[in-house]
């Protein structure tokens, strides 16, 4: 049979397209390989569950109506590989309703509030962020009030409950 | 049996080497060495390295192009400093929430020159912020962005990007005080953001505090997707900036262009000297410090950032409540979108400032606005600005 350039061109390009498909696919599939599995394994963090335990703080005859005390604990937590002792800290807070147990992160961006006894509000070193002493909004940019944490006492203890 | 040459009609563009039955004729250095070559031509019949070079050190230089124009090349340099010094540290430095500190401390104060090295990459990356932000105004004052260097200055912002992110995971490593603190509170910038701004803290720290997951997930950043993503993207940059040859002064100069060697490359030279060495002073002069191990109990340490995000802390500052994401997403978003679309933003066919005063305007405004808040963090550090406790070993 002669041989026809022009049919031999026309299979080429057809042969190119064919398999530019086929290797544009399995190319597909070799990013689907790697890329699902990391994006799964580096997005991981977002799938854990936190559980509720409670911490027990202070004996509850430490602390008298009106006072507010920063009170330092420790709470077995995992991360990552290993279970760490991890430290918190929680201001307690008496007043004639009972106590109550708020969280020193800053609501604007997370700095740690300081109490100041003696006019009796939080302030936050990092923008100014200022509460009054049952963690409500006195002034500066933080949104929200402190975040308080469920708190109980039992067998003359304060418990405070927290996520882990 | 004769093979066909293939002649595709659409792309009649392949070049003479690649059909088949056409060998390709023997260049000059091949015809005269080809028995006996010189190890330098041997060399370069297997990399044609001798034309790259010749291409390279004979790259024309408009007149007026000087000074201004040294700036990458010493940005490059820096980086590979960057490299180097990093490198070296990664043989030494444990990415553990127990060994982080520790071996940061090995590293500092007994590992031989560990000091300057480790000074060297710290006020490294400070030297460099520094230095891109004034090639970048370099270039944008000279409106070099525009056509044809439209992808020059996006592959270039880009970069400016990945730097900005090195420094916030790197920041983080020593696992001290002052990095765990300014850890805190930058990740919680993310978390400002309507909607989807707690699923990015949780997927920036690894959880939902910062932890030893966020330390292992900033390292990584920080030693393999950064700089294998800046390689790529610093590559490309050369490219583009070879590609497109260097832009003049806004207005032409009279004069032929001079090739880059020498007068260019020693110009650039002098800048490194100049440049390495206020690196060297500030590496020995102002030797890197450690503070206390990371302890996320107490209340009394005032976080602080890196100075070059002082303007965004004072930013938070004024910002009124309930406007946080005013300040954390939408200004330097904006920002961010209008260096990006800067080569559009900015239509007028003249390089001149003078024909493009809406920009140069728009470019100083957000120059002076971080400036001043920048200037007004280094001015008012807090006074009750306390070291941290350095009794408590916290992360056991
Ligand atoms: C890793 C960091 C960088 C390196 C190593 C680098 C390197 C260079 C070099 C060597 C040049 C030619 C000489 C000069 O004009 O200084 C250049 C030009 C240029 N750079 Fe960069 N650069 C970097 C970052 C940036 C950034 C952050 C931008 C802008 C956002 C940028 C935009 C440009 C543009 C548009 C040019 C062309 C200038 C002209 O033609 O006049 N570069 N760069
Ligand atoms: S973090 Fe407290 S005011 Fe900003």
């Amino acid at each position: 049979m002669p041989h026809n350039e022009e049919q031999d061109a026309e299979a080429l390009m057809s042969r190119r397209k064919m398999m530019g498909v086929v290797v544009g696919v399995i190319n597909l599939g070799l990013i689907a390989v790697v890329g699902l599995p990391v994006a799964e394994f580096v997005t991981s963090p977002l799938q854990t569950k936190r559980k509720k335990v409670w911490v027990e703080l202070m004996p509850d005859d430490q602390i008298a109506p009106g006072e507010v005390k920063e009170v330092n604990f420790s709470m077995k937590i995992v991360d990552g590989y290993h279970e760490t002792e991890r430290k918190y800290t929680v201001y307690v807070r008496r007043d004639e309703a009972g106590v109550m147990a708020i969280d020193p992160a800053c609501t604007h961006l997370g700095c740690r509030v300081r109490y100041q006894t003696d006019k009796h509000r939080f302030v936050c070193p990092c923008h100014g962020g200022v509460f009054n002493d049952d963690g409500t909004n006195k002034s500066g940019p933080p949104p929200k009030p402190l975040e308080r944490h469920p708190v109980k006492v039992e067998n003359g203890k304060i418990w405070v409950e927290r996520e882990v | 049996m004769s093979r066909k040459t293939y002649e595709p009609k659409e792309a009649p563009t392949l070049s003479p080497e690649v059909r088949v039955d056409q060998p390709r004729e023997a260049s000059k250095a091949e015809r005269v060495e080809i028995d006996r070559p010189s190890f330098k031509d041997w060399m370069d019949l297997r990399l044609g390295w001798y034309g790259f070079v010749r291409k390279n050190l004979d790259e024309p230089m408009p007149p007026g192009v000087g000074w201004w124009q040294t700036l990458g090349n010493l940005l490059m340099t820096l980086l590979i400093f960057q490299f180097v010094t990093g490198f070296a540290l990664a043989m030494f430095y444990t990415p553990s929430a127990e060994g982080a500190h520790a071996s940061v401390k090995h590293i500092t104060y007994e590992v031989g020159a560990g000091t300057f090295v480790r000074g060297l990459h710290v006020w490294g990356s400070t030297v460099i912020v520094i230095v891109t932000a004034l090639h970048l105004l370099r270039v944008f004052f000279w409106g070099s962005y525009k056509k044809p260097r439209e992808l020059t200055w996006i592959v270039g912002v880009i970069i400016f990007q990945i730097i900005l992110g090195f420094s916030f995971t790197g920041y983080l490593l020593p696992w001290d005080q002052k990095a765990y603190w300014a850890t805190v509170v930058g990740t919680r910038i993310a978390a400002t953001i309507p909607v989807v701004g707690h699923m990015m803290l949780v997927l920036i720290r690894g959880g939902e505090e910062v932890g030893a997951l966020t330390l292992t997930r900033f390292f990584s950043l920080h030693v393999m997707l950064l700089p294998a993503s800046l390689l790529v993207v610093a590559g490309l940059h050369m490219f583009l900036v070879r590609k497109h040859h260097i832009a003049g002064p806004v207005v032409p100069q009279k004069g032929k262009p001079v090739p880059f060697y020498p007068d260019q490359l020693f110009k650039d030279a002098i800048v490194l000297v100049v440049g390495v060495g206020l690196l060297v002073y500030l590496a020995v002069g102002l030797p890197p410090s450690l503070e206390a191990i990371a302890d996320p109990t107490g209340t009394d340490f005032s976080p602080r950032p890196e100075w070059y995000f002082l303007g965004l802390y004072e930013l938070l500052k004024i910002m009124p409540t309930g406007f946080e994401v005013v300040a954390t997403a939408i200004i330097p978003g904006l920002i961010t979108i209008g260096m990006f679309a800067l080569p559009w933003l900015d239509r007028s066919k003249s390089r001149h400032p003078g024909k493009r005063q809406w920009v140069i305007m728009m470019g100083m405004a957000v120059i002076l606005l971080i400036g001043l808040l920048t200037l007004k963090g280094l001015l008012d550090t807090p006074p009750e600005h306390k070291k941290a406790p350095t009794n408590v070993e916290a992360m056991r």
